[in-house]
């Protein structure tokens, strides 16, 4: 069971990639579906055993490398975060296979995107279920590249592409720190066993390391090697560029990869690796600022975007913030329940937006949109649900985990927990307001698209309904079901041995007794921020653009992303760009061709012919030259005796 | 003493394969032409029923015949792949040989002679044994190759390899001559005894002695420069004898190989690594750079069959155990990718006629896509791209290379492999990028079918979970060094 | 001594030259009479070392049987052996080469000749004394025991010897009449004779 449910995806990738032709597009659609959903109803009980009855364990498939003292073992290993984990990713995925198969109905490739929704379910599966760094790094750039794959998805669009590519990139950035920290920790604890590992890491707690010559505490530097990887896996402030730009792909693969699961993969590996992160508290402060900086900085840049999809996918860097800045105050258990609760409202407001734009026939800008309430009222229903619960208001899902991720902040009652608390508020207060100008503006007031598309406009059907249901449930209850068990009077029991805070670290305690004001501010704000929606979109809806006109430089500084785009344009890419056009001219063309490959290649040829040459078809050449070649080793046999004796 | 001579025990598979084959050709005499298919299938049961005896055997180290017989790990590991390439051989000549007319009972017999002598070449453990077991061997395959007796190039192939078998064979029993002069004795522990007692100073005749016995083995396995007869067979053998040529009797020819220079002549590692390492290089030359301007597939396999064994020369010019497990871990991963791309090479009809020119292969991805992936992979898999089979192949004794301080020799491999990237990488290029030519025949049948699926996926997945065969290889390398 | 040492040169010396002989003279027929005439003398040197039965088998199968059969069908085949030493000349200088140079290291290596010490203890002491069994005794002693295995091998490369010699040349040609001979005799004399009433003087 346990390993079926990883290897599930996998089959079904295989049939529906490999067998396509014979499938078709429907089979190919039922052995997806059927193998995530079976994956996902699986989860269920393993999610009864481990988590909540504590039965953790590691099963060792098969020992892949053994080499020296470097052993990788392909493992599935259930404890209650990689339960939690399958839960959250099998569930959703299932729910986001099956709107797919409504979404992408007029696609021409249906079964190459089922086999990659499929492809990535395993390859995140494996991520989460992993008992060692080998196979952590495994399902890391799997995920990597089934999210290439399918932002790429449809390759005759530029923008696609190039989105792809730059998701890519900007991630080989974040796994080649990755992939640092995983050599570097190997070479401070000789294994790659997490077990092993974190057995070690209190041991080994003040040893110093030798980094690019300089004497560096290990833990830490590991730490935040490894931290730079999750950073670019959940686009994290620096690093999160690559993200706004995924919304290229289908709207089911920004709701599964780019919002519930794989994104939120830094954030797991942050709480996987808790026993090392607890011994770094310099890394963990540098997480919490991160993570601070980026749910502020995105949540402003959410303000003003005018692609829907772009709104929600600021929103989720934004939340991916929060996640880690909780899991930089030590209440890992937070993050991943903000963690779950997220997936399920974050892709359920993705998987309403793509309903928007299905409607509205693939229009994504919401300065065309308007007036849609009445068309189509379930998807506007759904989208408040979804909204709020990512504001945080009582008693949607995402009230329960955000407060508590701002009770922790405020209760770890140091300098950068301070600081992250008051960037969350401020946070909170943008993501209410944005939601709600996302609202207006795609529901409320006149439609200002054309008519045409209005006409067109229709409720989705019902196979893409379904999903989304089971999504809003979670949004609405999600959060009350888990509270008691992730972060409430359960807890402790509940993570068991898979969560390590050091009892120093009790910002979770803290937060629990934190004064009224803060317990409520969150709150408050979220009600302030919706309030203001009201009153510029609603109340007033010309007062938008006089702000934006006042207030020119702000509105633009935030509209162009802080400019991250055009200073790494500034800064790395066109000067590589130059370096590599100069490199190429000169040194590449008329060095290294010249003497290297054109001319090696010449020789080459040269020398083949040659060598062809050599059979002339004739026996006695044949057998002449195998006397040749007895004689020439001979003497060199004789030459070498001689020189040895 | 003549109690233990006729201890058949560790010898059962070959008695058994001997009195199978002797009867098959009974059952095809009796029965007449008609019954090709029905020996061919009673061949591969033959095959399977040995490698079952094979399986049953006890793995530990055994002497039989008066120590003219050795039974170890290595000799089981290299029996089951020699096994498994003559059946994989027998069931892909199938349909090719009722097409082509010369489907003819004696085909998969004298193919089971051939696996006989091969199995006794792997067990030899007497010079006089060697001889005998590849005499057996090759004169089956001199047979099988111009077994198209109407066709002048299958004739003129087979005359070809007889006739420098031939000299190989004098070459071989020279050198065994001279060895037996100097140790008195043929037997391989005896000598290796004799060349541990006298390794300060060893005779000359003794170091010629190894280098035309070394000289007679490279060109069994068609090592370079003593690979020239192995173009023009290859091209004119029909096209399942080539296969079977490619696989079963280099597996054979290199085990043999690693035996002679590691059991008797072990203490002269010295003089025969040099020996090794010049074959290999000339022969990762040869096979690189003379493949690139060859228009026939067949003939590319051949330069093709030439590197690769260069490859896995590399392993054993290692000189160690680690050496050993490589060169047997590279040709088990050969033998499937070679049977992969001779299979697809089968399915190469047009019009009921064979095609052998590469040229026929464009655009072969749109007509079947399934052959023309088997070959793409099959073509990856040896030109070394991970994680594809051969890339693990190639690893193991590039590392056991450096591991034994032979670093110009891994880098030699190394570029060498580039340049055979190049006509792999050509073929993949026809196959997927340009216009289709003439459609092949379908279907291609299904033994065939089922083959080339087989050892396709090998290839493609061997990487999940290749530590079953490197384990085994490791015990059978160990084997060796241990007895 | 003198007389054996005399008696092994002297078929030494005509085997070599004989073994050039047959590599070297233009009429094919005579390279087989020389080859004939090495056997006789690899036969004598046989003799010379006590090896009686190895001498016979070599006169009578290789000299009774295989020359001669060499000789049909070099007769019968009408090879221009001319034509195929055409390249001769052209190869002659570094085939001549390499020749010698393989030559001067054999030479040098049969100068440099040693026994290992212990080979006499490990090969020698299994032959019995020539004195004690004649050696075709001896032979027949070890054949079926010792070397069973590879005299069984060698059976079978005898077998696989001549299934080659049958698939490569036997044809099932048709309209060829072939002998019966179990048909032949079975034949009822009816189907063969048929007696004819003649009237006298009548003519046919």
């Amino acid at each position: 069971m346990y390993t079926a449910v990883v290897l599930l995806p996998l089959l079904g990738a295989i049939a529906a990639g490999l067998f396509a032709p014979w499938l078709k597009d429907r089979g190919s659609q039922i052995v997806s579906c059927g193998a995530v959903g079976l994956s996902a109803l699986l989860s269920l009980p393993i999610f009864y055993q481990v988590a909540l009855h504590g039965q953790s364990r590691t099963i060792e498939l098969f020992t892949w490398i053994q080499s020296g003292a470097f052993e990788f073992v392909w493992a599935v290993k259930f404890d209650t975060l990689s339960a939690v984990m399958v839960l959250v990713v099998s569930v959703v995925s299932s729910m986001i296979h099956v709107y797919s198969v409504g979404y992408m109905a007029h696609d021409k490739s249906i079964p190459r995107f089922m086999a990659y929704l499929n492809l990535f379910t395993f390859f995140m599966l494996a991520l989460v279920t992993a008992d060692n760094f080998g196979q952590l790094f495994f399902g890391w750039e799997g995920v990597g590249l089934a999210s290439y794959l399918l932002i790429g998805f449809w390759y005759d669009r530029p923008s696609a592409n190039a989105a792809a590519i730059k998701a890519f990139l900007v991630n080989r950035i974040g796994d080649f720190g990755f992939a640092l920290g995983i050599m570097g920790v190997f070479l401070v604890f000789g294994s790659v066993q997490f077990d092993t590992v974190f057995a070690a890491v209190p041991g080994k707690a003040n040893d110093m390391m030798n980094f690019l010559g300089y004497q560096v505490p290990a833990i830490t530097t590991l730490c935040l090697l490894l931290f730079v990887g999750a950073m670019g896996k959940s686009a994290q402030l620096g690093l999160h560029t690559w993200l706004p730009d995924a919304m290229e792909g289908p709207t089911p693969v920004s709701a599964l990869i780019h919002a519930a699961t794989m994104v939120t993969a830094g954030v797991f590996m942050v709480a996987r690796l808790s026993p090392m992160f607890e011994y770094a508290p310099a890394a963990l402060a540098v997480v919490t600022v991160v993570g601070a900086s980026t749910a502020l900085f995105a949540a402003s840049v959410g303000l003003v975007q005018n692609d829907i999809k772009r709104v929600i996918a600021y929103s989720t860097c934004s939340q991916l913030g929060y996640m880690f800045f909780a899991a930089g105050v030590s209440a890992y258990g937070v993050a991943i329940f903000h963690l779950m609760t997220h997936a399920f409202f974050k892709a359920l407001l993705f998987l309403v937006s793509g309903s928007v734009i299905h409607a509205l026939s693939g229009e994504q800008d919401m300065r065309k949109m308007g007036g849609l309430r009445r068309t189509i009222p379930i998807t506007y229903a759904l989208m408040w649900i979804g909204s709020l619960a990512l504001a945080g208001i009582p008693f949607f899902a995402g009230y329960w985990s955000k407060d508590a991720i701002l009770d922790a902040a405020w209760g770890a009652h140091s300098g950068v927990g301070t600081y992250a608390f008051w960037l969350g508020i401020g946070a909170a207060l943008m993501t209410a307001f944005y939601s709600w100008r996302l609202i207006f503006m795609t529901f409320h007031g006149d439609t200002r698209a054309d008519h045409h598309v209005m006409e067109h406009a229709h409720e989705s059907p019902n196979v893409m309904l379904y999903p989304l249901y089971v999504l809003a449930a979670g949004a609405v209850l999600a959060g009350m079901i888990g509270h008691h068990f992730f972060v409430g009077g359960g807890q402790e029991q509940f993570w068991g041995e898979s969560i390590k805070v050091l009892p120093q670290h009790d910002a979770l305690e803290a937060g629990h007794h934190a004064p009224f004001w803060v317990q409520w501010l969150p709150v408050a704000v979220a009600i302030i921020g919706i309030g203001i929606a009201y009153g510029l979109y609603i109340r007033n809806p010309e007062l938008p653009r006089q702000l934006a006109a006042r207030f020119k430089p702000l509105y633009f500084f935030l509209l162009n992303k802080w400019y991250f785009d055009e200073l790494y344009d500034l800064l790395f890419v066109n000067p590589a760009h130059r370096l590599g056009l100069s490199l190429w001219k000169k040194g590449d063309g008329d060095i290294i061709d010249g003497y290297g490959p054109d001319g090696i290649a010449a020789t080459t040829v040269r020398l083949a012919r040659r060598a062809s040459l050599l059979q002339t078809g004739y026996i006695y050449h044949y057998a002449f030259a195998m006397l040749i070649g007895v004689v020439v080793l001979a003497t060199a046999a004789w030459y070498l005796l001689g020189r040895a004796g | 003493m003549a109690k233990d001579i006729l201890v058949l025990g560790p010898a059962w598979p070959e008695v058994f394969l001997a009195c199978a084959a002797m009867a098959l050709l009974m059952l095809g005499v009796f029965r007449g032409e008609s019954s090709a298919r029905l020996v061919s299938w009673l061949s591969v049961g033959a095959l399977a029923a040995t490698a079952l005896l094979l399986s049953g055997t006890t793995p530990e180290r055994g002497l039989t015949f008066g120590g003219m017989f050795v039974i170890d790990s290595f000799a089981v590991f290299m029996k089951m792949l020699v096994l498994l390439g003559s059946a994989l051989a027998i069931v892909m000549s199938l349909d090719f040989n009722e097409r082509e007319k010369i489907a003819r009972f004696e085909y998969p017999v004298l193919f089971l002679f051939a696996t006989l002598g091969m199995m006794m070449m792997v067990s030899a453990s007497d010079l006089i044994s060697l001889y005998l077991g590849l005499e057996l061997q090759s004169l089956s395959l001199y047979v099988v190759a111009a077994f198209r007796r109407d066709s002048i190039r299958s004739t003129e192939a087979g005359l070809k390899y007889f006739v420098l078998g031939a000299l190989s064979s004098g070459l071989l029993l020279y050198g065994a001559s001279l060895i037996y002069g100097f140790a008195g004795t043929t037997s391989f522990a005896g000598i290796a005894r004799i060349m541990v007692d006298s390794a300060g100073d060893m005779p000359l005749g003794v170091v010629f002695g190894v280098v035309f016995i070394a000289a007679a083995l490279a060109f069994k396995v068609s090592a370079a420069p003593f690979h020239m007869w192995t173009p023009d067979v290859y091209e004119g053998a029909p096209t399942p004898v080539t296969a079977f040529f490619s696989v079963a009797p280099k597996i054979a020819a290199v085990s043999l190989l690693v035996r002679v220079l590691v059991e008797p002549f072990g203490p002269l590692v010295g003089a025969w690594q040099q020996i090794v390492v010049a074959l290999a290089v000339v022969s990762m030359l040869i096979g690189g750079f003379a493949a690139i301007y060859q228009t026939n597939i067949k003939r590319l396999m051949a330069y093709s069959s030439i590197g690769h064994i260069g490859y896995a020369l590399v392993g054993l010019a290692a000189g160690d155990e680690t050496g050993v497990r490589g060169v047997l871990v590279y040709m088990s991963i050969y033998l499937f990718m070679n049977v992969a791309a001779f299979g697809a090479i089968l399915c190469m009809r047009q019009q009921g006629r064979m095609v052998e020119r590469i040229d026929d292969l464009s655009g072969l991805a749109k007509n079947q896509p399934m052959v023309a992936a088997a070959l793409a992979i099959s073509m990856f898999s040896m030109a070394g791209i991970p994680p594809l089979a051969g890339f693990f192949g190639k690893l193991y004794v590039f590392l056991a290379a450096i591991s034994a301080g032979l670093y110009a020799l891994a880098v030699i491999g190394v570029l060498t492999s580039v340049v055979a990237a190049y006509y792999y990488l050509r073929i993949v290029k026809l196959m997927y990028f340009d216009d289709p030519v003439d459609v092949f025949d379908q279907p291609i049948g299904r033994p065939l079918g089922l083959v080339l699926a087989g050892t396709s996926l090998f290839t493609l997945l061997f990487f999940v979970y290749p530590a079953p065969l490197i384990f085994a290889a490791g015990l059978a390398a160990a084997a060796l060094y241990a007895g | 001594m003198i007389i054996q040492a005399l008696a092994f040169y002297l078929f030494s010396t005509v085997l070599i030259a004989a073994a050039v002989m047959v590599i070297s003279a233009r009429n094919p027929v005579h390279s087989v009479l020389f080859l004939i005439l090495a056997f006789f003398n690899a036969a004598g040197l046989f003799v010379l070392m006590g090896a009686e039965f190895l001498a016979m088998i070599l006169v009578v199968v290789y000299v009774g049987a295989v020359a001669v059969l060499f000789l049909f069908v070099v007769m019968m085949l009408d090879i221009d052996f001319s034509a195929l030493r055409q390249g001769f000349l052209r190869y002659a200088p570094i085939g001549g080469l390499v020749g010698i140079v393989l030559l001067v290291e054999l030479m040098w290596m049969a100068t440099v000749w040693a026994v290992a010490p212990g080979a006499s203890e490990v090969g020698v002491a299994r032959m019995p004394a020539a004195a004690q069994i004649p050696n075709t005794q001896a032979l027949g002693l070890v054949l079926y025991t010792r070397y069973v295995y590879v005299f069984q091998a060698a059976g079978l490369v005898l077998l696989v010897a001549m299934i080659g010699a049958i698939v490569l040349t036997l044809r099932q040609r048709e309209g060829v009449r072939r002998q019966d001979i179990a048909r032949q005799i079975s034949r009822p004399r009816e189907r063969s004779v048929e007696l004819v009433k003649m009237p006298p003087r009548a003519g046919v």
